[in-house]
């Protein structure tokens, strides 16, 4: 175990050192320079531009710029380059506005889809399954904006409430309750549309795993001494069908920081995934590559946990 | 006819029968069965050759059916309405003589620029899926066959030996590139030569050096593997086009440059599987080269997988590049795809609900049909699943 831990943490840093070397690649040998993002801008002389590359180290060979921002990474001090904020607070406000959408995201995913992937295990190939699974299959397949677009004429038309941004504009000054219904109104349908493939996948992913565990001879020896079929199905069966999923807690980490473009772009939700779409128009390279790290960070801790939860809950697996 | 045939039949009753049915046969057997996966391929077929028919009806400089064509005399009309005639020039006149599925907000004929459209999504998605199957094949196939493979320090020399000298010629340093190439060269040389004096038993301590074994090549194909998938995809993807330079072709490339790693996973589970087959082992016993082997009879074997991710890849793709299109990154604005109708059309979603309808329903329905397709295949093609239902 110990062992385990300590080859993986190494194996871990290892693997974050390449992706920092290949995002900053990646970023630095795309044609154009972020110098030169509005040409036509009269303020951008030469000398604002040289002053600019100067400030930024631009002009410094490659693999400089790459100590300079990774020495600025962390220590802390990296700051935008369109606004000189420091990025780690920018993205700490951001992601206080995307964690909410994140939370009610995963508590829809995780308590539709297990209900309904187990129904469907149950009644195998009967009709709810058969139209579960085309539902599902339809959820997959939709694209995210047509959803939204969809969603948002539904509920404008037939409810008449707001839903564009995280609240009303000038809400401020009403009652607690109108304020509170306005925020849910509002959070509803983004965190809505971010869990529908989430849904989705996990309960044709639930549906499996419980016709796996549904084909075992335990199982069928607890139907044939005449249990009841609830006390077979979430007892015997569910309990050992729920293995997998624990290590799935660990997965949803980096989900954390997605957060999804389209769908905030669409919303006007200022959270991280709008933050990243506007950093790369202004090709505000350290907090693309700051966004980039801690992502990278968060799927290896992500992994790292579902190992440990793996080998905590199944003493069958020795890594 | 049919009576000699059975009585062949049973005169030949104790020679071994070889199956009745092909491969190809047994596969449309259980194929059929799945009635959603055939509705999928129908689909499938269906927009193939609309996307063709697309294509050859709205290029050149006057095509039958002009998607950049601007009426403002008949904009924003709903679906199904008749052109007005009196004020459209002749050239102006649609030649279908109706807007199947109206006109935008600048009076361009929806239906042509659907069809223009198709074509986009069905190169993106075919393309940028065969760029990322060719790599997981690739480096699927290495890391599988060859995996166990130790890379020696000589070849890592020779590698960083060419790195270097690349990077030094694109950065137009044209001397100290050829000078760094040319010692790459020398390094080739130089492990020729120590391969050859091999078989003298006492080797030099440069020699064994030289012939230090560093990690496996499976070890190296797989971190990078895992390096990549690091990265969240949507977002990488969104930065590099957004890097780039418009056009069409970036975009595919980029998507088949950053989801090849499902594909080298599964190449490389079934090549570490197929390579310990009795069938591979007669191969080698009979003396075939690895390139032959490995061509002839560890990629066909290795493939069901692969075309059922390839298929479920180009869903993915088709959605990929109408995300791309819906943020304003990619195709050049006259060019229509669907991802742009539709973002065009957002503004009017109230007053011109088609506008965002039909792009969406036609995106709805290729993906669904692309996805339903492929898990079909899937069925079909494991036989364990096969056997469980």
């Amino acid at each position: 175990m110990i062992s385990f831990i300590g080859r993986s943490i190494v194996q871990k840093i290892i693997t974050l050192f390449f992706v920092s070397i290949v995002s900053f690649l990646i970023i630095h040998l795309a044609p154009g320079e972020p110098s030169q993002v509005d040409p036509m801008n009269p303020k951008f002389t030469r000398e604002m531009v040289e002053r600019f590359r100067e400030e930024f180290h631009l002009d410094k060979p490659l693999y400089r710029q790459y100590l300079y921002f990774y020495r600025d990474l962390f220590s802390g001090k990296t700051i935008s380059w369109k606004d000189n904020q420091p990025a780690f607070k920018k993205i700490w406000e951001r992601f206080l506005n995307s964690l909410p959408l994140f939370i009610v995201g995963t508590i829809l995913t995780w308590t539709i889809s297990f209900p309904v992937g187990i129904r469907s295990a149950i009644f195998r190939g009967g009709i709810y399954d058969r139209s579960a699974t085309f539902f599902s299959y339809l959820l997959i397949s939709i694209p995210g904006f047509f959803f939204a677009y969809i969603l948002i004429m539904f509920v404008v038309n037939q409810f008449h409430v707001p839903v564009i941004g995280m609240e009303t504009f000038g809400i401020g000054e009403t009652s607690g309750f109108n304020r509170i219904m306005d925020r849910i109104w509002h959070l509803l349908l983004p965190s809505l549309l971010g869990a529908t493939a989430g849904i989705a996948v996990l309960s044709r992913f639930v549906r499996s795993q419980m016709l796996e565990v549904e084909g075992q001879d335990y199982v069928r020896t607890a139907k044939a001494k005449g249990l009841a079929p609830d006390q077979v199905h979430y007892k015997h069966a569910l309990r050992n069908a729920l293995l997998p999923f624990v290590t799935m807690f660990g997965l949803i980490l980096p989900g954390l920081i997605g957060g999804s473009v389209i769908i905030e772009s669409i919303f006007a939700w200022p959270g991280m995934g709008r933050m990243a779409y506007e950093a790369i128009l202004a090709r505000d390279y350290p907090i693309i590559l700051t966004l980039n790290f801690v992502s990278a960070v968060l799927v290896l801790i992500g992994t790292f946990i579902s190992d440990l939860l793996y080998m905590v809950v199944d003493p069958r697996i020795r890594l | 006819m049919e009576h000699t045939n059975t009585d062949m039949h049973d005169n030949q009753l104790d020679e071994p029968l070889a199956p009745k049915r092909t491969r190809l046969e047994e596969f449309w057997r259980l194929f059929k069965q799945n009635r959603l996966a055939i509705a999928g391929m129908v689909f499938f077929i269906v927009f193939f050759f609309l996307a063709i028919a697309g294509f050859t009806l709205t290029r050149g400089n006057t095509p039958v059916l002009d998607p950049a064509l601007v009426r403002l005399q008949d904009k924003l009309r709903p679906p199904l309405t008749r052109p007005n005639l009196e004020r459209l020039r002749p050239h102006e006149i649609p030649k279908l003589g109706i807007y199947i599925f109206g006109t935008d907000d600048l009076g361009r004929d929806v239906f042509a620029r659907m069809l223009q459209g198709s074509w986009v999504s069905l190169t993106v998605g075919f393309v940028a899926v065969g760029i990322s199957v060719l790599i997981g094949i690739f480096l699927g196939g290495i890391a599988g066959y060859y995996g166990s493979r130790p890379i020696r320090i000589g070849q890592l020399l020779v590698l960083a030996f060419l790195f270097t000298g690349v990077v030094l010629l694109i950065n137009k340093l044209i001397w100290a590139g050829s000078v760094v190439l040319i010692g790459s060269a020398v390094c080739i040389l130089i492990s020729i030569q120590i391969k050859k004096a091999a078989s003298a038993k006492s080797r030099s301590a440069a020699a064994r050096l030289w012939n230090f074994k560093t990690i496996s090549i499976d070890t190296v194909v797989m971190r990078f593997v895992d390096i990549m998938l690091c990265f969240p995809s949507f977002f990488l993807i969104l930065t590099v086009v957004a890097l780039l330079p418009a056009s069409i072709y970036n975009i595919m490339i980029v998507i088949g440059l950053t989801t090849w790693m499902g594909a080298t996973r599964f190449v490389r589970a079934e090549f570490l599987s197929l390579r310990e087959q009795d069938f591979v082992a007669a191969a080698r016993a009979l003396g075939l080269s690895n390139f032959r082997i490995i061509f002839r009879h560890m990629i066909p074997n290795a493939v069901a997988p692969v075309l059922v991710s390839a298929t479920i890849g180009i869903a993915s793709a088709i959605l990929t590049e109408a995300g791309l299109s819906f943020l304003g990154f990619g195709v050049p604005p006259p060019h229509a795809t669907w991802g742009n109708i539709l973002s065009d059309g957002k503004r009017f979603i109230f007053d011109a609900p088609w506008l965002t309808f039909v792009p969406g329903i036609a995106i709805l329905i290729i993906v669904l049909s692309f996805n339903l397709f492929g898990e079909g295949l899937r069925d079909v093609l494991n036989p364990k699943l096969r056997e469980r239902n």
